[in-house]
């Protein structure tokens, strides 16, 4: 890929200047707060910025076709809840994760179809959806879902859990190699390079030869799958089922792609940037957490910060520059 | 098949009511199309292209699998119509993307090897149309935006012979570029008709048509007012039948 | 005025009819004439919050302030916490303007991060949105009562009375060239650029405006609860925004108004209850209540298609 190097540069610079901001935030953190790069708590990091880098993969998808993901909270708790429900009825798992995985690519399929097919934005498509999604997973469950995780599940994503002599669980390898299979898809996949050409121009996008409809429905079905995804992971982490375990994702998965230098007008992003955001995030979390921060007040810094960050590097041209 | 007519429009109304227009292009011919603005010339080349629905009439085309009617736009791709449209940034650029991606995008699925592009083989499908239409880029990997508008320009064309059309459906190709590259253009176009291949181009200065057409439809309210080859094409000529004048 | 929204919101106001027809056939006891000064108190925030999201929705380009609900619960609670409990001050003649004040001061952070500094509106405004939940859970960790006097005497019938208010403005508004300038940009920046209308101030104001509706739809939420709260206000966020979709003012700008969007609101108002008269469980509720948003925005695309065919 080096004849892309010159290309990118101002993207790269973006994804570089995030991993730079994480990696300084690590830094002030260890040197405020005692045990902050002991083994555990780097571990506790790395476990949560991959569930989150989980949940952010539709996000950045969307947003790279100039779209938004509003559902992905409501479809990380359905399928955290009907995930832990049917196992505990004692469906064998990899039929339960079938089937919610086949439940939220409609879902998401519904999204994509709704807001390109008729052209309503996005934002009031998913975030109706998910109400719908997170009612009937309510009326189901009549408020109390129950069940738990597989010891599996719970042991891929435990904080203390190992891969050989790796001192991490077989989720952040995982999420790992995840990362470098949608880098490659997006770059290198006659997928990913329609998805960038419809987020940047959707009306030059017919004619050559890209079916926006089709991309949308595809690309939001992949959001929901992800989301999904995470929702299952979530249950393993915490153990039991709760259907608002995803309420928090619905900002971090926005703010991690920003911090990661996308704009939400489509056509620019890219994944890496969103796990360097996701790692901002984390390390801010932590750090104010840390501190002794209340959760309040961990939100306002988290708010500012996301200001600030995007103030530096994502910032739109002027209109007289477009004209 | 230098013989065969490749190109019949069959007694297409470009609104109810109006004439119908019966034309056959045939290969290695260009084609004029003038007309005062939203006489019907941008509808008439938008329905050769499948992207319009005539009140009236066909299209259709000659392929190795037989006469096919041109119903869709993607259809007509598939049957070897190539369009380059006339507003480089609403409809022809990607911004965000590189040259590369923006020659590559509508043949995207050809340079894949089991799914993932080969990055090798898009670059060797590129280097032929840079040479050939002589695209002056930073390098293919610069973003289309830093190019001039005549190379932007280059680069949709590329985008459109990429395709290996029969028939270049051109809309005001060489509106906001350059004299210089509007020469290598022209110098293009014949070599492709040369080749061949048949060249629909819609043109808002008669000088062009003049220099570069064999033929020249001339449209008036929906209509084809005028059509006139050889030593009859003259500026006057043109104008005269797009005021609804006789000559 | 009342052509274009008719043109823009024709949907909506069927929907109104409909659903009003629905609340008083099903429902005659809540919705009996003399219970309709409770209901529009009930309404009124939801009301204000759907009014004040329209200004910079109008004004184009992805303009969006997903940070009127939590502003809605600042106010909220710097009047109550702030000014009435701790400072002991209850006059109106203090507290309307402070309150103000605040929504103008959050709307220019807004607008100067969104059209200054051109970070994506819904990027600026959700960081403020995070900021101003922060706060207001710092300054009011719980819910916390009373209210003053005269505002709890705002709830109910006399809510009509801060409503005509956002009305008159809007219609002051109406008047001025301001608001040709604000729906030029927002239906196309760059020729409004070109024809020389000041782009960044015009949608500067409308944060600005936002923010000061949103904080007269905050003081109405406090009359109607007659405490503050720190987890109410940011709920009416998105809903706020699906009012102002249901009302046929475009998001993507240019197209629509606050009558639009006030009629969105009360529809959405209506709807919900109505499915409580159903005496059916919350859950379902909110899939009916879901499903007919989403039905409700398909409906008003497809309208708008057929009716753009006809135009053609």
């Amino acid at each position: 890929m080096k004849f892309d190097r010159s290309f990118f540069a101002s993207t790269n610079g973006r994804i570089a200047g995030a991993f730079a901001v994480a990696i300084l935030l690590h830094v002030v953190g260890t040197l405020l707060i005692p045990g902050y790069s002991a083994p555990f708590a780097i571990r506790a990091i790395l476990v949560l910025a991959a569930l989150l880098a989980v949940a952010s993969i539709g996000q950045t998808l969307v947003v790279i076709l100039g779209g938004i993901d509003l559902s992905i909270p409501f479809v990380i708790g359905f399928a955290n809840v009907v995930a832990a429900q049917l196992y505990g009825q004692g469906w064998n798992f990899v039929l339960v994760c079938a089937v919610v995985g086949v439940l939220a690519v409609l879902i998401g399929g519904l999204n994509g179809l709704i807001s390109r097919g008729l052209n309503i934005h996005p934002l009031i498509v998913t975030l109706g959806i998910g109400m719908i999604v997170q009612g009937l997973v309510l009326l189901w469950t009549k408020g109390f879902p129950s069940g738990s995780a597989p010891p599996a599940v719970s042991a891929f994503v435990s904080i203390g859990g190992s891969v050989g002599p790796l001192p991490v669980p077989w989720l952040v390898p995982c999420v790992a190699v995840l990362t470098a299979l949608i880098v490659l898809v997006l770059a290198r996949t006659p997928y990913g390079r329609r998805l960038y050409a419809l987020g940047s121009n959707p009306g030059a996008a017919p004619l050559a030869l890209i079916d926006p409809v089709k991309m949308w429905v595809v690309t939001y079905a992949a959001s929901a799958f992800f989301a999904a995804t995470a929702g299952v992971l979530l249950l393993g982490f915490t153990g039991s089922a709760y259907g608002d375990v995803g309420q928090p994702y619905l900002f971090q998965t926005i703010a991690a792609v920003v911090v990661g230098g996308a704009a939400l007008v489509g056509g620019r992003g890219s994944y890496l940037g969103t796990i360097a955001g996701v790692l901002v995030l984390t390390e801010i979390n932590t750090l104010l957490i840390g501190l002794g921060f209340q959760p309040a007040a961990v939100q306002a810094a988290l708010g500012l910060i996301i200001v600030l960050l995007v103030s530096l590097y994502g910032r739109e041209r002027h209109v007289s520059t477009t004209i | 098949m230098p013989d065969r007519s490749a190109f019949h429009i069959r007694n297409l109304a470009l609104a109810a009511g109006k004439a119908a227009i019966d034309h056959t292009i045939s290969p290695g011919e260009i084609v004029g199309l003038a007309g005062l603005d939203g006489h019907g010339q941008e509808t008439f080349l938008k329905t050769l292209a499948g992207l319009e629905k005539p009140a009236a009439g066909q299209v259709s085309i000659d392929t190795a699998a037989g006469r096919l009617a041109v119903a869709g736009f993607r259809k007509a791709v598939a049957s070897g119509i190539a369009y380059l449209p006339r507003d480089r940034r609403a409809t022809g650029i990607f911004p965000t993307q590189s040259v590369l991606d923006n020659f590559a995008i509508s043949t995207v699925g050809r340079d894949a090897r089991m799914g993932f592009i080969s990055t090798a083989e898009r670059r060797r499908r590129y280097e032929v149309f840079r040479e050939r239409l002589s695209i002056a880029a930073p390098s293919p990997a610069a973003a289309i935006t830093t190019l001039s508008g005549g190379n932007q320009q280059k680069v949709l064309l590329a985008r459109a012979l990429a395709l290996e059309p029969k028939v270049l459906l051109l809309n005001d190709p060489t509106r906001g570029v350059d004299v210089a590259t509007r020469h290598v253009l022209y110098e293009v176009f014949r070599g492709l008709a040369a080749e061949g291949m048949a060249l629909v181009i819609l043109s808002s200065e008669i000088e062009e048509i003049l220099v570069l057409c064999h033929r020249v439809l001339v449209f008036r309210e929906h209509e084809v007012a005028a059509e006139m080859s050889g030593a009859a094409m003259t500026t006057d000529a043109v104008i005269a039948a797009m005021f609804g004048r006789a000559a | 005025m009342i052509g274009s929204l008719i043109r823009n919101a024709g949907f909506a106001l069927i929907l109104l009819v409909v659903l009003l027809a629905g609340n008083l056939l099903l429902n005659p006891a809540r919705f009996h004439p003399a219970a309709w000064g409770t209901l529009i108190g009930l309404a009124a925030p939801l009301i204000g919050a759907a009014a004040a999201s329209a200004p910079v929705i109008l004004a184009g380009r992805g303009g969006i302030d997903i940070s009127v609900g939590p502003l809605m619960g600042f106010v909220n609670a710097i009047v109550i916490q702030a000014l009435f409990l701790k400072a002991g001050i209850s006059s109106p003649w203090i507290i309307l303007p402070a309150a103000l004040l605040v929504g103008a001061a959050v709307g220019a952070a807004n607008g100067f991060m969104a059209t200054v500094l051109r970070i994506q509106p819904i990027v600026a405004t959700l960081g403020t949105y995070l900021i101003l939940v922060g706060v207001t859970l710092t300054i009011l960790p719980a819910p916390i009562g009373p209210a003053p006097v005269w505002l709890k005497a705002m709830a109910g019938p006399i809510s009509i009375l801060p409503l005509a208010a956002i009305f008159v403005f809007w219609w002051l508004v109406h008047q001025t060239p301001y608001y040709d300038q604000l729906m030029a940009v927002g239906s196309d920046d760059r020729a409004a650029y070109t024809a020389g209308v000041p782009v960044t101030k015009v949608r500067f104001i409308a944060y600005v405006m936002t923010g000061m509706l949103a904080a007269v739809a905050g003081l109405m939420l406090t009359a109607l609860i007659g405490s503050a709260d720190p987890n109410v206000g940011p709920t009416y966020t998105l809903i706020a925004i699906a009012a102002v979709a249901l009302g046929g003012v475009s998001l993507a700008g240019g197209k629509g108004g606050l009558a639009g969007a006030a009629i969105g609101a009360i529809d959405i108002f209506l709807l919900q209850s109505l499915l409580t008269a159903f005496n059916v469980s919350t859950y379902v509720l909110q899939v009916a209540y879901g499903t007919i948003l989403v039905a409700a925005v398909m409906l008003t695309a497809v309208q708008e298609r057929l009716s753009a065919r006809r135009a053609a």
